[in-house]
């Protein structure tokens, strides 16, 4: 009886826990991250980037509140830096010869070429796996994704995990569902795919089974097909992924990951499954590029890089190997399934890898150069292309944003994602996103004027 | 339909200037070459106008899906006796040398990885997975040790991308012999490539004569030693020509083709760049990032014939060149177990039987030089 009312009470007990530490975590999320800038993108697309939907918040940002406080890390992030806009405007004066009459932030180019793919934006749908949030909103970020003309990338263990062309888990798509969903929504050649390979996937060999797939043969004949190698990821760079599985997966896959517990002993519904995060050395990372390039002659070839202190030299060997673009994501990205110490402590925040692109940039590099990392809005997209990225990945907010309103939320947040910059792009007189430079930024602070040689507002 | 049934034609015009023919493959049309002395076989110009034509496809999958029909052809029955002739004289020549001949693995936990964007074949072995041989490489090095020189007439299968539906020249299955040599390098395997490629083609220009004469093929006799380019300079003559090619990777195969329109003979192309090959192609030592391997080369445009290299031998090395597909070496415990356990240093190559026979033979395409040929994406029996 004792021991029947003790079971039924810690069952409670972890119950309640759970609950607790869901809302919990949830409340913190919401209070650490901007969900709800996010969200009303997402629900109104370009008529968010004016706050009149959202009249509270307004009114209190009016009076100070903590509106800007989502966002702030300990370490310094682009919100440290603001824009500096002209009051003359030569641009504006050549621009309006162009058009005959005064320009507009609508008439801002934002098409431009990424890692070899036309887009209509340089924003990229950074690489998101097989983790549960990213794969079950998969197929529709895919058709938005394609939508919006940007270009998208597929993370690791999709295919091992949630299967290639047929389902493996429930609610969940297969690898070639997302593909497909992505490629078959693409509009006038705009945007591309990108896919990675992680070591487990590479046991299958995704990329050669992708590469010979008949159903996408048009589509690289296209050009708007890449592969992906991932060299680490922003929060837990150095690190593999970590996932929990079911026993039925875990005894399908027992071969190819490393599980601590053999499902075959130790009978539990849920199992750790540890995949590797792979070795690189100079002369790996750059045969790995030029095999690529050699085995897959109509696929584009894009490296993600997590924040490494040797990040410069790791740039400029992929550039040199021929990569068509160069993703640096920064500690504050992929936070999805990282430990917390790792998010707290291992790598450089993104501030400081822009820093790091820039140098790189100095010593000549051809590849298109995307960075990522806790970034969310159109004015952090301009002041990373003014620091001298040439596109923005972005994760968490195109999750909020189809978990919102679908593929819908998706367009949405792109759309205003774009107007945004094309606002502040022209305040800073410049028509083209590629114009923009280090003259457009300003620091808050004088330690970051001095490393980033950007100008101190206050001096 | 008819047009892959016709009956002997004799190819005796050689089309020297191949320019506008050239700028019409929509693959070049980018490219802007000058005027040059590229020598394609009569076939080969054939293949070309064959495959730019609309409907080329849903023609073949047609003749494909009875393909127990084509091997009743006149013409197909000369290229198989020419085939088995050719499978003779290579085993004359070997054997005749001291190689062992033996039976080819088919299935293994593991099989080559480096193959330009082919996917394996896995199959089903009680509930664990087995890849059906894209080659023999990972069985040759140890047998090499063992016995000192062998070879194996190997049938593999790569699922190749679709596109390569079009280049005459890949099959989904196909035979090659495997050739290995214990305590050879790299220039020892081209030597003994080149001497074994002379001695087939004399000997079928004794014996087959009548069937090259049906054929209307002229088969000049060949001589070593083959001319010798490094990757390098293979690269240069193309550049020069206007022909885009990366340092870094393998010929594309229009480049290849074009190469070999320059030439009468068969030629070597070797020095291939680290990361346009396999982990077992060995990494000169000396020159980091050049490996000792090799192609050789058909001319009259039908390209690769042969493909070689000395072998990385020290687990070790192995490790860090299996990391370039990205791979966990786990995959080849088996393998690297073995080359822990220390094999001898060894160089060989693989010569293709059926691009043999349609070099030989002057087909359009390598389809034609088999019994039910299995192209890519074609579904056929």
């Amino acid at each position: 009886m004792m021991e029947r009312l003790f079971s039924l009470a810690s069952r409670l007990v972890l119950r309640y826990g759970i609950l607790r530490s869901t809302v919990r975590s949830g409340l913190s999320f919401s209070r650490t991250y901007p969900v709800w800038e996010i969200l009303s993108k997402a629900r109104a697309g370009k008529d968010a980037v004016y706050p009149f939907n959202e009249l509270e918040e307004y009114g209190r940002a009016l009076l100070g509140a903590e509106v800007y406080e989502p966002g702030y890390p300990r370490f310094h992030t682009l919100d440290r830096l603001v824009l500096l806009p002209p009051a003359f405007t030569p641009n504006r004066l050549a621009k309006m010869g162009e058009l005959l009459r005064e320009p507009l932030y609508t008439d801002v180019r934002t098409e431009c070429f990424v890692g070899g793919f036309k887009v209509k934006l340089p924003l990229v749908v950074g690489s998101m796996g097989s983790t549960d949030v990213a794969s079950r909103v998969g197929v529709e970020l895919a058709r938005g994704a394609a939508k919006a003309g940007i270009v998208m990338g597929i993370g690791e263990n999709v295919a091992t995990m949630r299967g290639y062309d047929r389902r493996r888990c429930r609610n969940h798509p297969s690898l070639k569902e997302r593909l497909m969903a992505y490629l078959e929504n693409m509009k006038d050649g705009f945007g591309g795919i990108i896919i990675q390979q992680s070591v487990e996937d590479a046991y299958d060999e995704l990329w050669n089974r992708i590469y010979s797939d008949v159903d996408l043969e048009s589509y690289f004949e296209e050009g708007v097909v890449g592969f992906e190698i991932k060299v680490g990821q922003g929060a837990k760079p150095g690190l593999g992924g970590e996932v929990k599985v079911s026993r039925d997966l875990a005894l399908e896959l027992k071969d190819k990951y490393y599980l601590p517990e053999d499902p075959e002993i130790v009978i539990k519904d849920f199992y750790e499954r540890h995949s590797a995060p792979g070795t690189f050395t100079e002369a790996i990372l750059s045969s790995m590029i030029r095999l690529l390039k050699n085995n897959y002659p109509r696929a584009r070839v894009w490296v993600k890089l997590g924040p490494y202190r040797d990040l410069v030299r790791v740039i400029k060997i992929c550039s040199d190997a021929g990569t068509d673009a160069i993703t640096v994501d920064g500690k504050e990205g992929g936070t999805g399934m990282s430990p917390i110490v790792a998010l707290k402590d291992l790598g450089l925040p993104t501030l400081a890898c822009l820093k790091r692109i820039g140098d790189a940039k100095r010593l000549g590099v051809s590849s298109s150069m995307v960075v990522s990392g806790g970034l969310y809005s159109g004015s952090h997209l301009v002041k990373a292309l003014a620091l001298g990225a040439d596109a923005v990945a972005m994760g968490r907010p195109f999750i909020i944003a189809v978990q919102a309103k679908g593929e819908r939320g998706v367009t949405n947040f792109v759309e205003a994602v774009r107007a945004e910059a094309q606002m502040l792009t022209s305040a800073l007189d410049k028509y083209s996103l590629k114009d923009l430079s280090p003259e457009d930024l300003g620091s808050l602070d004088k330690d970051i004027a001095d490393a980033l040689e950007l100008s101190y507002i206050y001096s | 339909m008819y047009y892959f049934l016709f009956k002997f034609r004799h190819h005796d015009v050689y089309f020297t200037n191949l320019f506008e023919q050239l700028l019409n493959h929509t693959k070049l049309k980018a490219f802007v070459m000058r005027s040059v002395e590229v020598r394609y076989h009569p076939s080969v110009r054939q293949l070309e106008s064959m495959t730019s034509r609309e409907g080329y496809l849903e023609e073949l999958k047609n003749l494909l899906s009875r393909s127990y029909r084509l091997v009743r052809d006149e013409r197909y029955k000369v290229v198989y006796r020419m085939q088995a002739e050719l499978l003779a004289a290579i085993r004359e020549y070997l054997d005749s040398r001291g190689f062992v001949e033996l039976l080819p693995p088919i299935i293994g936990p593991v099989t080559d990885p480096g193959i330009r964007g082919a996917k394996q074949v896995t199959v089903d072995f009680y509930g664990s997975e087995y890849k059906v041989m894209s080659s023999a490489i990972l069985y040759k090095q140890m047998m090499a040790t063992t016995l000192g020189k062998i070879y194996f007439a190997s049938p593999n299968v790569r699922l190749e991308p679709p596109e390569t539906v079009y280049t005459g020249r890949h099959l989904v299955e196909f035979v090659q012999v495997d050739v290995e040599v214990a305590g050879a390098d790299y220039r020892d395997a081209m030597n003994l490539a080149e001497e074994l490629l002379c001695h087939v083609i004399k000997r079928v220009r004794e014996e087959r004569y009548m069937e090259l004469e049906l054929l209307g093929r002229e088969l000049p006799a060949f001589s070593p030693p083959f001319k010798r380019y490094t990757h390098a300079e293979a690269v240069d003559i193309l550049r020069n020509l206007g022909f885009k090619t990366s340092r870094s990777t393998e010929i594309p195969w229009e480049g290849e083709k074009i190469l070999s329109g320059l030439h009468d003979e068969p030629f070597f192309i070797y020095n291939y760049p680290r990361g346009a090959r396999g982990f077992y192609d060995r990494e000169d030592p000396e020159k980091p990032g050049i490996l000792r391997d090799f192609d050789m080369l058909y001319p009259e445009g039908f390209g690769e014939a042969i493909s070689g290299a000395e072998r990385e031998y020290t687990s070790e090395k192995v490790l860090e060149r299996m990391r370039e597909t990205g791979e966990n070496p786990v995959k080849y415990k088996w393998y690297l177990e073995m080359l822990r356990d220390g094999v001898e240093p060894s160089a060989g190559f693989g010569i293709g039987v059926e691009r043999l026979t349609r070099f030989v033979c002057g087909l359009e395409a390598v389809w034609m030089a088999r019994p039910y040929p299995k192209l890519p994406g074609i579904y056929s029996p």
